[in-house]
Parts: C-alpha cells; sequence; structure tokens
C-alpha cells in the first residue's frame, strides 16, 4: 500500500503541531471490586486498568520469598480496532507488551514489602488508535495509586516517533503503520529513570536525544492529568 | 493547610510514617495522602493493612486444615486460629472476630496468628479501605458512638477494614459508615455525620 501524506502545511493528519498530545482524560476508581482502578481516554484510546492484590500467589510455586511477583495481563477488546491489529486472544504482541509493562511496574512497586504474594495488573483496551500500550502504562499507574499498594513513583509513558525527518510526539494509528520510527517510552518521573524504551526503525543519535527532550516535556501534560485524577476522587 | 501527595512525590521535610519512605536522606510519600505541614504530619488516604500485634480483626472461616482454622482476612494473608487452644468450634463461613497476636511464616506462607476469637451470629459484613478505620472509629471512638446510638445497631469495627453490623437501622448505619468512607479527607467530619444521622432520625 502507497505510504499517504502524513503532514500538510506543518500539521500533521488531525491537526495536531508536532509535539503536540491527543487530549487525555482520567478517571480513578471505576472498579469497585479491584484494590484498585482507572479508566483512560487518550485521543480515540480508551482504555481500562484494575490492579488486584497483593494476595496469595497461584500456582504456589511461583511464590517468591524475598518479595511480591508481579502479573500483568495488557489485551485488546475483539472490538476495540477495525483491523486485524486489535486481533482477540492471546498473541505474539499482547505477550510482548504484557512482559515489557509487567517489568515497568516491577521497578516501582515496593516489592519487598508483601513477600509470597502476587499482584496482579489488568489493561484491557476497549478502542484503540496507536500508542496504546503508553496509555496502558499510563492508566495502569494510575489504578495503582488508587489501589494503595507503595509505590516508589507514578511513571507514565509516551509513544514518540518519526514522520520522514519530522520527530513527532504521541502517535496515532495511521501515523504509526506509516512512521519512519516508533519509540514508546515509559519514565519514572521522580526517580528520573526511563523504564521502557522500544524503538522501531532508525534514529540518529541526534534525533534520538531531541525524542526523548519532546517525550519529557509531553510528559508534563501526562502527568497532570494523572493529578487530575487522583485529586477528582477527594474533592471537598 | 493540608496538600494532597501523590506517590513518589519529595515532601517537604524528614519524617518517618506510614506511607513514606526515604531514599538520599529525602521523604517521599508511596501512597496517595495527605501532607499537613502545621502539624507535621503525612495522613495516608489509600494503603493496606499491615498487621500489627492486637490489632482487631474481622474475618471469614475459610477451611480448617491439621489443627488450624484458616480465616480470610481480606488482606494479602491469611488468618490462622490454632484449634487445640481455643475451646470454640467453628464452621466454615462463620464470622469471627480476633486478636492478632503475630505475623509469622507459618506453613511457607506469613500467616496472621490469631488469639481470642469469638464467633460473631448474624449480622452483615461492609468492607471499607484500611485507611479509612481510624476516622469510622474517631478520636476517643466519638464516631462509632455516635453511629450506634442513633442507629442501636451494634458495630465491630475491624482494623483490615472489615465491619461488622448487627441489629437497629443498619441500612442507616451503614451508610454513614459508607460516606465516612468516601469524605474521610474532609475535616469536621464528626458534625456532618450527627447532622445526617439526625436528619434522618427526624423523617422516620
Amino acid at each position: 500500500m502507497e505510504k499517504p501524506q502524513l503532514i500538510k502545511d506543518g500539521k500533521r493528519l488531525d491537526g495536531r503541531d508536532f509535539d503536540e498530545l491527543r487530549p487525555i482524560r482520567i478517571t480513578a476508581g471505576v472498579i469497585k471490586n479491584a484494590t484498585g482502578s482507572a479508566y483512560l481516554e487518550w485521543g480515540n484510546n480508551k482504555v481500562l486498568a484494575a490492579v488486584y492484590g497483593p494476595k496469595e500467589v497461584f500456582p504456589k510455586h511461583f511464590a517468591d520469598p524475598e518479595k511480591a511477583i508481579v502479573k500483568c495481563r495488557y489485551a485488546m477488546a475483539p472490538f476495540s480496532s477495525l483491523e486485524e491489529h486489535g486481533r482477540a486472544g492471546p498473541n505474539r504482541r499482547a505477550t510482548e507488551i504484557s512482559k515489557v509493562t509487567r517489568e515497568v511496574f516491577e521497578n516501582v512497586i515496593m516489592l519487598e514489602q508483601f513477600p509470597s504474594t502476587e499482584i496482579d495488573i489488568f489493561i484491557e483496551i476497549l478502542q484503540s488508535d496507536g500508542g496504546t500500550r503508553a496509555a496502558g502504562i499510563t492508566a495502569a499507574s494510575v489504578a495503582l495509586a488508587n489501589s494503595g499498594i507503595p509505590i516508589r513513583d507514578m511513571p507514565y509513558a509516551v509513544a514518540a516517533g518519526k514522520i520522514g525527518d519530522q520527530l513527532v510526539i504521541d502517535v496515532n494509528k495511521i501515523e504509526d503503520n506509516y512512521s519512519d520510527a516508533d519509540v514508546p517510552v515509559a519514565i519514572s518521573p521522580n526517580l528520573g529513570r526511563i523504564l521502557l524504551l522500544q524503538m522501531d526503525g532508525n534514529l540518529t543519535k541526534d534525533e534520538f536525544s531531541r525524542l526523548l527532550g519532546m517525550v519529557e516535556k509531553a510528559g508534563t501534560k501526562v502527568m497532570a492529568a494523572q493529578r487530575q485524577a487522583i485529586m477528582e476522587m477527594y474533592k471537598q | 493547610m493540608a496538600e494532597i501527595i501523590l506517590p513518589g512525590s519529595k515532601i517537604a521535610m524528614q519524617l518517618k510514617s506510614n506511607g513514606t519512605y526515604i531514599e538520599n536522606s529525602s521523604t517521599y510519600a508511596n501512597v496517595v495522602g495527605l501532607f499537613d505541614d502545621e502539624k507535621k504530619q503525612f495522613i495516608p488516604l489509600e494503603g493496606l493493612w499491615y498487621p500489627k500485634e492486637n490489632d482487631n480483626v474481622i474475618g471469614k472461616i475459610e477451611t480448617r486444615r491439621s489443627g488450624v482454622y484458616v480465616v480470610d482476612l481480606d488482606s494479602p494473608y491469611k488468618g490462622i486460629i490454632m484449634s487445640k487452644f481455643e475451646h470454640t468450634r467453628f464452621e466454615d463461613g462463620d464470622i469471627v472476630e480476633a486478636t492478632v497476636r503475630e505475623f509469622r511464616e507459618f506453613d511457607d506462607a506469613m500467616s496472621v496468628v490469631l488469639t481470642r476469637p469469638k464467633k460473631l451470629y448474624g449480622g452483615i459484613l461492609l468492607k471499607v479501605k484500611p485507611p479509612k478505620v481510624p476516622r469510622i472509629i474517631g478520636r476517643g471512638s466519638t464516631m462509632i458512638n455516635q453511629i450506634t446510638e442513633a442507629t442501636k445497631s451494634s458495630i465491630l469495627v475491624g482494623m483490615n477494614g472489615t465491619i461488622w453490623l448487627k441489629g437497629g437501622d443498619i441500612n442507616l448505619a451503614s451508610e454513614a459508615i459508607k460516606r465516612i468512607e468516601a469524605e474521610a479527607h474532609i475535616s469536621g467530619l464528626t458534625d456532618k455525620i450527627k447532622l445526617m444521622l439526625e436528619e434522618k432520625r427526624k423523617k422516620e
């Protein structure tokens, strides 16, 4: 298929600037049965995240007597996308994203406080439009804060990319499919650590460091949305 | 003025309390909480129950196996009652109130060893978030006494966030408790609940 023109008159297809995020809105505490939960709308992405635990490990031989273990399930709903991309059921892509998401949260949850237990994180993509792993991590982070499980920091994630020679932030599905590089990044803002960094495509060293700067700048807006979600739970 | 702090945010002063951790000699929150810089304290708004000696808890008997009753405490850890020390016999599904004796490894798993179990007959259970329990009890039990007085219910509050209610106006009592849970961060709550209870009683 021929590559569509993704940039017209210095704007992207949906009229955004290169460093502009899609609107983000998060609601915390939407699932009462869960220890913590959050619902996120990020542009056309709709994500539900829930956290359960700490609880007894099952099967028992997975238990770690030194610390808690984290289990993460990222899944796309069968109706989440128009194309094959969001096919339901466990597949190579969902398994990979579950793994990298789990590693993000293993680095922030204070696992040593809960030996021989497990913490479950569920991320369900209800509607997808590119950058869902970033959206999932951002939502799960709010769900964790809502759960009261002690965490060192609230991570956020942003998907950055490159279209032609132009670096962009928060790629949507069509940009993602035809971009020259696609870089999801998860950052722990207070610890100043990068917890997830994947790259599909090519970037020069200079482009890469400029892109990271753009991600951090966009991150302040994502953090503000996360903060807003928690604040709304404690309105006076 | 109290301010809401998110996990990972730095707290303006050195502080050792629930819901905080210290790294590189700075204090950070690890749960959502309120920091009051006048009283110099951090009050967690979210959190889990950490078993402490002499905590009163309420749970449900899950199973009985080799000399112990296993109690579901709605926490990461199971409660254990040694049946040889107790005269009362329990059935699966019984509701018990007990005191934490110790928190230790039992049968390859960390367990909460319970003592002085009391069987509770009838009534209903209500779940609240453990950090809100002190607020439901209130300073010197003022809050809980006020609810008991107005509704004539018997209420037992477990530190693990399980509350047992029996008799009286259960609906009103649980409504009041749910409201305290939702508004635990607001000051002057005792008076608000008092007003609410009085209004409801007048209607009847």
